[in-house]
């Protein structure tokens, strides 16, 4: 994929991007881990890479894998271990498409 | 290149300056509004000024009060109460340039007719205050700066109000007028407006005509912007100049008609001009948009063959053309050239010379250049870094891409958007995926993109990733 295209994409469909920054209401999970009861998919992906940082959570020997610990476990799934080009999508699972 | 710098402009008024800046204008503290007059009227006796800067500093404190939120409010009434606070707390008298910085900043937030209002008020209550054509000027500039004006009447208002005061409007009117049109985006009302101002009162001078060419090539279609010139060569006899060629010739060739453009070096020889190296500059840019090498060194050539001295910019032009028609070598030739004319290589010179290396995949020559580049006491700027790091990425020279990155990092250097996303790319292609989220860590913080392009970037390249990994293709 191209990065033009990539851009294009963004600037092209307002829905994209409205998906990405749109404030929407947590579940109960998600609310207790970021503290607020709402907050927009690209905020809860800076929110969540922030806190694995911080809690230094990315494995010494392959930064690409996030050891989790038990906060970060309840909402990713509960997996012990996730790769960093995952989160995206994980994420993405807690912002469901809205009905028409 | 071939453009008028503002500086050009401005210095000749200094009402156009005052409202340079006219959103900073009605925040500022009470102190500098009243200031502003000094700094914009260089001209003006000493004595006066002394006198005005003392009546200010006793001024201030006493009245700090309801200064202190200085037309914060469109409201009229809130003004005159402003006013009348000041008049009575003033010890020394006022002059017109108080009286123009005052309504100037109310005629910035408020309605055309309450800035009307507020100018009969303030001649009432301060009878020694007479407005000049610089106060009505003010009014003028206000009733063009609103964005939608059917017919032009507040404008004709003003007009009448103007010339029924004793005060017609002269080229510094029509000046202001059009640049208050052009920027809310009325050019049509601009052209009308002119045409009329010329026949009633005072034509456009050769910097109103120039400017107001140069934004219908922008926003108009040829064809408007030829009907205009001929409507005012047939009004007032006014002929487009050398800078009007440059700019039609600029705008022709900025959309690829380069037949026009030649046919308007014909008109413009006819007209008596000869071409100077700003004209050449702008066709050479026109040929080197089209990828035409060979024709771009021919224009230096006719260049040389005139008599016409090349400056930097001819020379930039010429390498960046040369680098982006893929003609590397010939370049760098010139690089050598250039250097035995005098002219010193700059950091676009050698951006773009690295941007023709790159495109050409020679991403380590590019490095090297870098390394000569600062050898030669030419340091690089952002612009070439970026181009190094997109080269670096697309020749696969990850590691070479990270160390330049960490020079990018330490320079406090923004990224731009089509070398992040490459750089993005390539790292998330070689399983670093740590390093790409560094990376996007670094683009949010240095504000080199907004957060929703860098992380939308990032998105759509590990899905096409995971896509690629299920296909079983991944690099």
């Amino acid at each position: 994929m191209l990065p033009q295209q990539a851009k294009k994409a963004i600037a092209g469909s307002p829905k994209k991007l409205a998906n990405l920054i749109d404030l929407v209401n947590l579940p109960s999970t998600l609310r207790e881990f970021v503290g607020q009861s709402q907050i927009s998919r690209l905020g809860c992906f800076m929110h969540v890479w922030s806190y694995i940082k911080t809690n230094n959570l990315q494995d010494p020997n392959n930064r690409n894998v996030v050891n989790c610990d038990e906060e970060l476990r309840s909402i990713l799934l509960g997996k012990p271990q996730v790769e960093l080009s995952e989160l995206p999508m994980l994420i993405k699972l807690h912002f469901p498409k809205e009905p028409k | 290149m071939g453009k008028i710098p503002p500086s050009f402009r401005t210095a000749k008024l200094p009402l156009t300056s005052l409202l340079k800046n006219p959103q900073s204008l009605p925040k500022q503290s009470p102190n500098e509004t009243l200031d502003q007059p000094h700094r914009h009227f260089p001209l003006s006796k000493k004595p006066i000024k002394k006198k005005h800067q003392s009546s200010l500093k006793t001024l201030t404190p006493s009245s700090q009060n309801p200064n202190s939120i200085a037309f914060n409010s469109p409201n009229l009434s809130d003004a005159k109460k402003l006013f009348n606070s000041i008049i009575s707390t003033s010890p020394f008298p006022l002059d017109l340039r108080f009286h123009n910085s005052l309504l100037l900043s109310f005629s910035q937030i408020s309605t055309n007719s309450d800035s009307l209002s507020f100018l009969r008020h303030m001649i009432k209550i301060h009878p020694s205050f007479s407005p000049d054509l610089s106060t009505y000027n003010i009014l003028l500039t206000q009733s063009c700066n609103s964005p939608s004006d059917p017919d032009l009447s507040a404008v004709r208002q003003t007009l009448d109000l103007m010339v029924t005061n004793g005060f017609p409007p002269d080229h510094v009117s029509t000046d202001l007028a059009v640049r208050a049109l052009c920027s809310v985006g009325r050019e049509d009302d601009a052209i009308e407006l002119v045409k009329e101002l010329s026949l009633k009162y005072s034509p456009p001078d050769t910097f109103t005509y120039n400017y107001l060419i140069r934004h219908l090539c922008k926003t108009r279609v040829l064809s408007t912007v030829y009907n205009f010139i001929d409507e005012m060569r047939s009004l007032v006899c006014l002929k487009p100049d050398l800078v009007t060629y440059t700019i039609l010739i600029d705008a022709v060739c900025n959309s690829k008609n380069l037949r026009e453009a030649t046919r308007l070096l014909g008109v413009l020889g006819e007209a008596g001009f000869k071409p100077d190296c700003f004209l050449y500059n702008t066709i050479m840019k026109g040929y080197c948009i089209l990828n035409r090498g060979s024709e771009a060194i021919g224009v230096y050539k006719k260049m040389q063959e005139e008599g016409v001295e090349p400056d930097l910019v001819t020379f930039n032009t010429l390498i960046f053309g040369l680098s982006k028609a893929g003609r590397v070598g010939e370049a760098r030739k010139f690089l050598g050239v250039m250097a035995e004319m005098g002219h010193f290589p700059d950091a676009v010179t050698y951006t773009s010379l690295m941007n023709g290396m790159c495109r050409k995949g020679d991403a380590l020559g590019a490095v090297a250049l870098l390394e000569e580049m600062e050898e030669k006491g030419c340091s690089p700027n952002s612009c070439t870094y970026n181009t190094l790091l997109h080269g670096l990425c697309k020749s696969r020279l990850l590691d070479r891409g990270l160390e330049l990155f960490g020079l990018m990092k330490s320079g406090e250097m923004k990224l731009e958007a089509s070398s992040y996303a490459t750089f993005i790319r390539s790292l998330c292609r070689g399983g670093r995926i740590a390093d790409a989220y560094e990376v996007f860590d670094y683009a949010v913080k240095s504000k080199s993109l907004t957060d929703v392009s860098a992380y939308s970037v990032l998105e759509s390249m590990l899905k096409s990733l995971k896509k690629a990994k299920e296909q079983g293709n991944a690099c």
